[in-house]
């Protein structure tokens, strides 16, 4: 009887230590603890922005803004088109008045004629290829004199970005011009920087430890 | 167990029998066991209050119980943020069915919708919860498994690859609603999948049969800044969600029922993004799957039958 209780407690005396023992060891390692959270930055507002990439003639009449870019005969001499110029791989030449423009439109930057869309006999309009004369707040009808697809798309709104309301009874929709997005100079859309990508919930793999931000 | 403990012994010089001892030790640890297990209900009125416990399905609802919920949740926003949101139950349009169409040929990858949604839907910032993946895929394969949407480029487009956003494709045939154990979320007749997260359980059975991974959970409280905060909110859309529920894109069912287009749309910078009534015979989307090239729904095979689809201009 005496030996039984002997190794009762000596027993028990073991099972207390390592209870003890591994609730130090849980304690320590932090094993019940919330993960804790990386600190992920507020995106930018430039990337929440829902404003056309360009200005067009059209808008810079609206707002009232400066126009002087296009008042064409305070420079150029009326009735007298100005020549263009072309080096021997049949690249234009820009005059350095006009450095601000880079030409890289059509297969090849072929479409390097500024006479195709200009209208040569007087600089304040532009001319689709039969001659019809086309104002700057035209444009879509200048482009599509070539580019016909494109314009039957936007016209039924599935080309270009749209905005507002798509109930048409409720609201406008929001149109923007081909020159809101494209430069007609070189109206391919140039590449962006992307907005910051998801960041998962223990950080990118092989990253290092994530930073802690609540207590 | 109804044995009775035998009397004690009155010859013993101990007070308490061994029997009763351990008997009273194995009673309080129970009962500082159950008490330890039911620590977290003195959380419980954080995020659920006796209204909302108490509150009805939403479609037994009838207009004074909705004022008094919306009255509810605007109460509980402006005291957790400060501002005075705008809370509308916004009902389907009649002769109204929603398509989404996603031009592949356009789409630069930029991510401007991803974090247009998270603005204007009042998802949690940390951690992230974003409806809308921008998967990279090399060209010449519609194969998602080798799209990437972790990607990190500092110009995009990036040669070699095109850009397709993911997100809630409104299943005409939705497995997300057939798991519903609560009847929780559900399709409106305009083609919406909504969620009831006053009525979620937070299972996340639907997060597991949804095949486009378009579901999220909050697995803790969403975390929005107050100047982020969107105030035009819409008790089946974008009110702030609590802890434990699921979520997911509702086509900004704030703006589109009441016919504006969703933020994703308003911001693509490109116009990949098009949206509008299928019913309408004059609206983009008709235009679009009448004439363009509109390749696939996403996971065809799967049966679901989506709302949303790819196309190409060329």
């Amino acid at each position: 009887m005496q030996n039984r209780n002997a190794s009762t407690n000596a027993g028990l005396a073991v099972l207390t230590v390592v209870f003890l023992g591994l609730g130090a060891f849980f304690l320590v390692s932090g094993g019940g603890r919330p993960v804790p959270r990386q600190n992920i930055p507020l995106v930018d507002p430039k990337f929440l922005s829902t404003a056309p990439w360009r200005q067009t003639y059209a808008d810079l009449v609206r707002t009232n803004q400066d126009l002087s870019d296009y008042d064409c005969y305070g420079c150029h001499e009326k009735n007298k088109p100005p020549p263009i110029r072309y080096d021997l791989n049949h690249k234009i030449i820009i005059p350095k008045e006009h450095s601000d423009i880079v030409m890289g439109h059509g297969a090849h930057d072929r479409n390097n004629l500024c006479y195709n869309c200009h209208n040569e006999q007087n600089l304040l309009t532009l001319q689709v290829r039969d001659g019809r004369e086309v104002g700057f707040d035209n444009i879509p009808q200048l482009c599509g004199s070539c580019h016909g697809p494109n314009l039957r798309d936007w016209e039924a709104g599935a080309h270009g970005r749209t905005g507002g309301y798509w109930n048409r009874s409720l609201g406008p929709m929001q149109r923007l011009s081909c020159a809101n997005c494209h430069n007609p100079h070189a109206p391919r859309i140039p590449t962006r920087e992307p907005a910051p990508g998801p960041h998962s919930l223990h950080g990118p793999a092989g990253s290092p430890a994530p930073v802690e931000t609540a207590p | 167990m109804s044995t009775l403990p035998p009397p004690p012994d009155p010859t013993s010089d101990a007070s308490l029998s061994r029997r009763s001892f351990l008997r009273g030790c194995a009673a309080f640890g129970g009962l500082t066991a159950l008490a330890a297990s039911l620590a977290p209900l003195r959380e419980m009125g954080d995020y659920t209050s006796t209204e909302q416990f108490l509150q009805k399905y939403y479609k037994e609802l009838t207009p004074d119980d909705m004022a008094k919920v919306i009255a509810r949740i605007e109460g509980e926003v402006q005291k957790e943020y400060g501002i005075r949101p705008h809370v509308r139950d916004l009902k389907p349009m009649d002769g109204v069915e929603f398509v989404y169409c996603l031009n592949l040929t356009r789409c630069i990858g930029c991510r401007k919708c991803v974090h247009a949604c998270v603005a204007e839907n009042n998802q949690s910032r940390n951690p992230e919860i974003q409806y809308i993946r921008v998967l990279k895929m090399p060209h010449g394969s519609m194969d998602v498994e080798k799209g990437n949407h972790t990607y990190d480029a500092k110009e995009v487009p990036e040669k070699g690859f095109f850009y397709m956003p993911v997100q809630c494709q409104q299943c005409h045939n939705p497995p997300c609603v057939k798991v519903c154990p609560v009847n929780a979320t559900w399709q409106e007749k305009d083609g919406i999948t909504v969620i009831d997260y006053d009525w979620c359980i937070g299972c996340r059975y639907c997060e597991a049969a949804c095949p486009y991974w378009a579901r999220r959970f909050n697995f803790t409280k969403p975390e929005i800044p107050k100047e982020r905060l969107n105030p035009n909110m819409s008790y089946l859309g974008n009110r702030p969600r609590k802890q434990g529920v699921m979520e997911k894109c509702h086509f900004c069912i704030q703006r589109t029922r009441a016919g504006r287009y969703p933020a994703c749309l308003e911001v693509c910078p490109v116009g990949a993004r098009k949206f509008g009534n299928i019913l309408d015979p004059e609206s983009e989307v008709s235009y679009i799957l009448r004439e363009k090239r509109v390749f696939i729904q996403l996971k065809e095979e799967m049966g679901t039958s989506p709302r949303f689809f790819y196309y190409f201009d060329k």
